[in-house]
């Protein structure tokens, strides 16, 4: 699943390991999650988008594969 | 925290205790119980010291037993860690069922082949239970 986690941390001048702090995560987790190798929990989803205060849907894109 | 410290340091005095008691019955006792009161007694021992070193890690310096802490809940690494433990049990079920076929091939004692079976059985039926479990929990 592709995601802005990147593009919004960016622009909020924000570097992987306080975005970690902030979400009470650990700085590999966000790294794993912004090259798309993580897919988050609901929870931490949720998390995310309070925290940039935008839709879960305005981070994470899913992309149905084809079948 | 004070808990912990009191059970820290419970293991330490029961792993000392039982230490002691092998050492003291040494010549009393079977040499099988001696060797599971010294093995027991250190191994707590062990664990306790190390845990309240721990504490006291975390105690002096809690922004880094903070870190620690996420480090351990972190979503990712308990995905990872149970993935990893799934997988080694997997593993490790069939190399138990490998291995009773290879104690037949040596004659080995029969309760060698019968041992591994009945743990590939039981990790099975376990499993089974769990899934079944796990679906109602779900």
């Amino acid at each position: 699943m592709k995601n802005k986690l990147e593009e919004l941390r960016k622009a909020r001048g924000l570097r992987q390991e306080e975005l970690a702090e902030a979400l009470e995560v650990s700085r590999q987790t966000i790294g794993s999650l912004e090259n798309g190798r993580y897919n988050p929990s609901i929870l931490l989803a949720f998390k995310l988008s309070r925290y940039f205060g935008v839709p879960i849907e305005e981070i994470f894109i899913y992309e149905e594969e084809p079948s | 925290m004070k808990g912990k410290k009191t059970l820290y340091i419970a293991f330490i005095v029961i792993g000392l205790c039982f230490t002691a008691a092998a050492l003291i019955l040494w010549e009393a006792v079977p040499n099988s119980l001696g060797g599971a009161l010294m093995g027991s007694g250190s191994g707590m021992a062990a664990i306790g010291l190390t845990q309240l070193l721990m504490l006291r890690l975390a105690t002096k310096d809690p922004a880094q037993a903070r870190r620690k802490e996420i480090e351990v809940n972190d979503e990712r690494n308990v995905a990872i860690r149970r993935r990893a433990k799934a997988l080694s049990g997997d593993v490790l079920q069939w190399v138990v069922i490998a291995a009773s076929w290879v104690s037949l091939g040596f004659d080995a004692p029969l309760w060698v082949t019968l041992a591994a079976i009945v743990t590939f059985v039981s990790k099975s039926v376990l499993e089974v239970y769990l899934v079944a479990r796990y679906q109602r929990e779900m």
